[in-house]
Formats: C-alpha cells, structure tokens, sequence
C-alpha cells in the first residue's frame, strides 16, 4: 500500500470514502424523489420533511426504548414506516385527486405542505436540538489508508447504499409492480386501458418513495444534530441531484449522488477554503452539457 | 344562495389571511397606562431554540415587575411578531409595531441583518431598540447609534475572549474553519487578529469554510486531519455546533487534536448528546445555569424552572436584564420620556444573577462576563458540562470605546 500512497496520497482514499458514505444518504433520499417524480409527476418538495420526520420519529424510538444506541435498529425498521403511513394518508386522502394538476400548482402546494410539516414538527418535538447516539457497535472508527481514521457508521452507512440500490433495481426491474410503474411512467391513460389499477400502483409508488425518504432521516440521524430546518438543507440538494442524473431516473439519482458526494469531499482536499462550491460547478456543467440530465430522462 | 357563497368565501379569505400574516398576540389597543414593549424575533426554524429563551427570560422579569406594581405607577405589556429569519420581514414588523401597536420601546432579534435593519429603523423613530441574541459587532460598532443597546457577546467580543485564553496554551499551528458566512468570518478574524498580537508566534495551516447549515462534517475533518495542525478553530453556530461535535467524536478527532468553538461548552448544544459528547473541546459562554453557585444564580435558575420547566440558558439572562434594565432605567430617568431613558441606562448598574452588570456609556454594550472551559463529565448530569471554568471579566474582552466609536460612521 506504502507504494501506492507515494503516488496518491492516503488522504485522497479517505476522502473518496467518506464522498461515499454521503453519497448513500442522498442516493436513498434522491431516489425516493426522482420515484415519485418519474411516475407521478410530482415534483414534491416535502420529500424533505418526511426526511426531517423520520429523523425526529428515529429519536423519540431510542429516546423511548432507554436511550441506549441499540434503540436506533428499532428506529430502523419503526420510523421509515411511520413516514411511509403518513404518505399513504397524504396519497389517498390529497394526491390521487392531483395527478392531473398542472406542475407548478402541485410545486406550492408541496411547498406549503413542507412549511405545515414543519410547525408540526416543531408542536409535537418542540424546537431544541436532538441527538440520535450512533450504535454501540459502529461507535468510533478504525485506522485506514495510511493510518488516517475512519468513523465505522460511515462504513456502515457505504454497506447500506448498494443494499438499497440493489433492493430498488430488483423491485422496478423485476416486479410486476415495477414494470407496472415504469410503464405508467411513460403512459399513464394506455397503462389504465388494458385494464390495470393505476391509481393503486401510484399509491405504492408514492409510499414506496416516502419510505426512503424517512429511511434516509434515520440513517442520517446519528451524525447530525437532529433540527428543525434539516429539511431544508437537503431537499435542494436532493433536487440537484434528480435534475443532474435526469428527471425520474433512479440510475441518473445514483450518479447525480455519486457526483455530489464526490465533488464534494475531493474539493475539500483541493481547495479547502472553497469546497463547498465544487457540487454547484459539477451541476453547472452537467446542465450546460446535458440540460436533460445525464440518463435518460422519463419525462 | 349568492350571497351565502360570497360570505363563505369572504370568511375564507380572512381566515387564509390570518394564517398568511401569523396571529399576532398582544392586539389591544394603545392605551395610555402602560410601558409596551415590541419584540421582533425568529419564532420558526431552528433559531427557535434560542429566541424562547430570550422571550421566557424577560416574560418572568415583566411579571416580577408588574406584580411589584410596575414602574411609575405602569405597567409593563410586550407584543411579539414573528420575523422568519427573514430582515425584511423584521422591518415591515418593527414598522407596524411603532405605528399600530404604538410601542415604546423595541426588542430582539436573533438575525443579524434583521437587527441592522430593525436599528436603523429605530434610529429614523428615535425608539430605543434592544438587541438579545444577535452576534454582529456592526450593531454597535460601524452601524451603531444612541438609541440601539447591544444585550448580548458580540463577535468582536467572543473572537478577543477566546484569544486571550488560547493564547495561554502552548499551541502554533492553527487551522481555522467555519460556516462561510459573517458570523462565522467575524469570529475567526478577531480571534486570529487577536491571537497574533498578543502571541506573535503562531501560524495559519489552512483554512476550511463550509456553507451555512452544513449537516456532514466528516469530509472537512478527514481532510484536517491529514494537514496535522496543532489545533484548530471552528467558527460555527447553530445546529452546526452539535453537527461538528459529532463528526469530532466519529472521527476520533477529538482525541487528537483540540479545538475551539464558541457556546461549545454551552447548555443548548451539550444536553442533546447527553453522555456521547466529545471531551475535552474548548469553548466560550456568557452564562451556565450551575456557575457561578451563587444563591443569587440558584433563585434565579429555581425561579425559570419552576416557571418553564428547564434550566435557563443566555438568552434568558439576555431577555431577563433586559426588562430590569428598562424598569430600572425609566424609574432613574423619572418620566416615560425615550431621551430620558436612554441618558438614564448610560453607565447603569444593576445587580443580575450571575454578579453587577453595567450598560457602557460609551457605545451601549452590556457588560458581561465570559466563561471559557473545557467539555468535561461531571457525576451531578446526565450530560457533559463545563470544566475547568476561567472568568474573562467585561473590562478584559470588550474593545475599547475608542476602538468602538472609531470605526462608527
């Protein structure tokens, strides 16, 4: 490794991984988002709070099973569901009366759902900041490449995107479910005539879409400072990231997240006092070059 | 039938609008036989943390004073809007409390920018305007004016305090970072300027700014990490504190090399890890509910719980003196004139919780004093609290009034 590390330094491998780690949290997010935009069309901005909610629902779960950091694997499977119930209520009551609104009606309209989420959030949370304490057994981190050290939840977290990832590829490419979806995505009415329940399939979707955002709350939750506005933070990003890997397109969500996540961190070894603005660059040029995105875009 | 759809809609119209402007509290009407008080602040979004803190502080001096039967035979009534974080919001807020409610005196916020915009106002009205929780040292400084009083540490205040306590340390290599913003520039720009006048040794490693409201840290650090610097200054805020701390403690940075972040050593941002914390990272605060152990302290701290259920933090001192610095200052000044008032409040005196506390004639700073320490567990909480607390007095840490007053235009 020591010959390696004399033509790249070892701090460039550490940065590659931890871009990466953060690459899986805004893959599951972004995913979710470009879901429901590729076969609902809706472009919905309170992807973000459902992020918020299953980061605060993740800490009252620990916070109620004692606090100890084994809570979080309850947290786990308890919080993206409870999001993905509330999506369905948001679907079934509100949404599946929407499909056929015009894009920049269903654009303030999740807007104002996002801002309503938030005062709940702030009513049922209250406003002081809370911590999701990282799992015992991923608590600290180990010396990698060139004795640089690295947090084990951020290996964790670079074990769960490609579980995620593959998870998503088996269920759009192999279900009937998923090839339902993908053919409504493209035509909505034909799918309807031969005689399939779309309303239902987009109910799933929409669900579907949600719970990966909540998922993507609780993975979150124990490197950040649970708070109100978290919300905010990333769902520009998340949209980024859908509009650079092209609109409806999970693959395009994965690349548009590795470009981000990557820009990101190898920009901070170049240029530390600037690297916030390498994923905004990486954005511009994806959108001078390809202004459809970088696969192909279902719209 | 017409007419019954026309009123649904009127009714739905009103009922959008009030929901549209927020409900604002405190509607009565002018009337002669009080002191009103309009509070301008962020009461959505994370800021919310604090500026509760700000409004519970001085709601329980109101009601201590208006149960003593308020002052000069008044009493004392405040109304609240809400600004979003959003300056022009703040203003067009600030307006109509002058205009409509007919306020006597201004307060908040925890916005900068809304702070300048909301003291520039109060310059043009002749209304003084207290400041609680906002940060910028343009407030009084560059910007400042008779009738603005800043009721909080300042940048310029936070950035000498910290380096006169570094300075102490046997510390050279600095790399400084921060959220790319002013509060976070401010503060690292003081601190270092500072650092390098009183200790002329140190060097600069690096620099690393990150966008405000940044939620993962570890690519900064591991980055920081390999530079090697002796210690490093973190100038953040918000939600940002405890987002640092927790990379510090994944990464194993906390152990490894030390660093510095204002308020890290604070309540707000150590009770949320509770056990998980990092040890051993150095910070600056203005108040601790557990230090001083003064009775005075305790009545204090016994009195906020008793009232809101948890341990007050700054901005409850911030709020809290506030209000006993204009009951104090209308009583001295005699009458309920403005001009009065704010000759009375210059150079005044009162006893707070945590010791005597003056308004500086000068540029109308409050002088408080500042605590730097050390994260350290401690068998009495349930999380981790200050150690090894130094005092910084107010005369030590606050710039000359001829550094002040030089650079107000």
């Amino acid at each position: 490794m020591d010959a390696v590390y004399s033509i790249i330094p070892a701090g460039v491998f550490s940065q590659v991984f931890v871009g990466l780690s953060r690459t899986t949290i805004l893959f599951i997010v972004a995913s979710g988002l470009t879901l429901i935009l590729g076969v609902l069309r809706i472009p919905n901005v309170a992807h973000g709070s459902l992020y918020m909610i299953g980061a605060f629902t993740a800490f009252s779960v620990t916070k109620l099973t004692g606090g100890g950091s084994e809570g979080f694997w309850l947290a786990l499977v308890i919080a993206p569901l409870a999001v993905a119930c509330i999506s369905l209520i948001a679907e079934r009551g509100m949404f599946q009366f929407l499909y056929e609104r015009e894009h920049l009606m269903l654009l303030l309209l999740t807007f104002a759902i996002s801002l309503i989420f938030g005062d709940l959030v702030k009513l049922v949370w209250g406003s002081e900041y809370k911590s999701v304490p990282v799992p015992h057994m991923f608590q600290g981190f180990v010396p990698l490449f060139g004795g640089l050290p690295f947090p084990l939840y951020n290996l964790f977290l670079l074990a769960a995107g490609p579980v995620v990832a593959i998870l998503l590829w088996l269920l759009t490419n192999k279900t009937k479910m998923g090839k339902i979806a993908r053919a409504a995505a493209v035509d909505r009415e034909m799918v309807g005539a031969v005689g399939i329940n779309v309303s239902r399939v987009f109910a799933i979707v929409f669900v579907i879409g949600c719970y990966l955002a909540g998922l993507g709350g609780v993975l979150v939750a124990p490197t950040v400072s649970v708070t109100l506005g978290m919300d905010h933070n990333l769902i520009m990003e998340a949209f980024l990231i859908v509009i650079m890997g092209g609109l409806g397109n999970i693959w395009g969500a994965l690349l548009g997240a590795l470009i981000f996540g990557l820009t990101q961190s190898l920009g901070i070894l170049i240029w530390p006092k600037f690297g916030i603005i390498f994923p905004y660059l990486a954005v511009v040029a994806v959108l001078l070059f390809r202004p459809t995105g970088l696969l192909k875009s279902t719209w | 039938m017409m007419k019954k759809r026309v009123l649904l809609s009127l009714s739905m119209v009103c009922i959008a609008g009030l929901f549209f402007f927020g409900l604002p509290t405190g509607c009565s009407p002018a009337a002669q036989n009080t002191i009103k008080v309009g509070i301008v602040d962020t009461y959505t979004g994370p800021a919310t943390t604090f500026t509760m803190d700000v409004q519970d502080g001085f709601k329980l001096a109101v009601n201590e004073i208006n149960a003593k039967g308020g002052v000069l035979g008044k009493k004392i009534e405040f109304a609240t809007r809400d600004e979003k974080f959003k300056p022009d919001i703040g203003l067009a807020m600030a307006k109509e409390l002058v205009l409509n409610e007919k306020v006597d005196i201004l307060m908040g916020t925890i916005n900068s920018a809304t702070a300048l915009a909301v003291s520039d106002f109060a310059k043009k009205e002749k209304i003084p305007f207290f400041v609680t929780f906002s940060k910028s040292e343009k407030i009084i400084g560059e910007k400042g004016h008779q009738y603005v009083f800043n009721m909080n540490e300042n940048t310029a205040m936070i950035g000498k305090a910290a380096a006169i306590s570094l300075a102490k340390k046997p510390y050279v290599k600095y790399w400084i970072a921060g959220d790319d913003y002013e509060y976070g520039h401010a503060i690292a720009e003081t601190l270092w300027n500072n650092l390098k006048k009183i200790k002329p040794q140190v060097q600069k490693a690096g620099e690393s700014w990150w966008k405000v409201g940044e939620s993962d840290f570890t690519p900064y650090i591991t980055q920081i990490l390999a530079a090697k610097p002796d210690f490093i200054i973190v100038a953040t805020g918000g939600s940002g504190m405890v987002n640092f701390q927790k990379a510090a403690k994944a990464t194993g940075l906390s152990q490894k090399i030390p660093f510095y972040q204002h308020t890290a050593i604070e309540l707000s941002v150590l009770k949320p890890q509770e056990m998980n914390a990092p040890e051993g990272v150095f910070g600056t605060a203005n108040y601790f509910f557990y230090y001083p152990d003064t009775p005075s302290n305790k009545a204090f701290v016994n009195e906020f719980k008793t009232a809101y259920n948890r341990e007050p933090r700054i901005g409850a001192l911030s709020g809290y003196m506030t209000a006993k610095f204009i009951a104090e200052g209308y009583k001295k000044a005699g009458k309920l004139d403005k001009e009065a008032l704010i000759k009375a409040l210059e150079n005044m005196s009162l006893e707070s919780p945590v010791g005597p506390m003056a308004i500086r004639g000068c540029d109308h700073q409050l002088e408080l004093p500042m605590y730097f320490g050390v994260t350290a567990k401690n068998p009495k909480y349930g999380y981790l609290v200050a150690g090894d607390i130094q005092v910084i007095q107010a005369k030590d840490y606050m710039p000359t009034c001829e550094e002040v007053l030089k650079v107000r235009k």
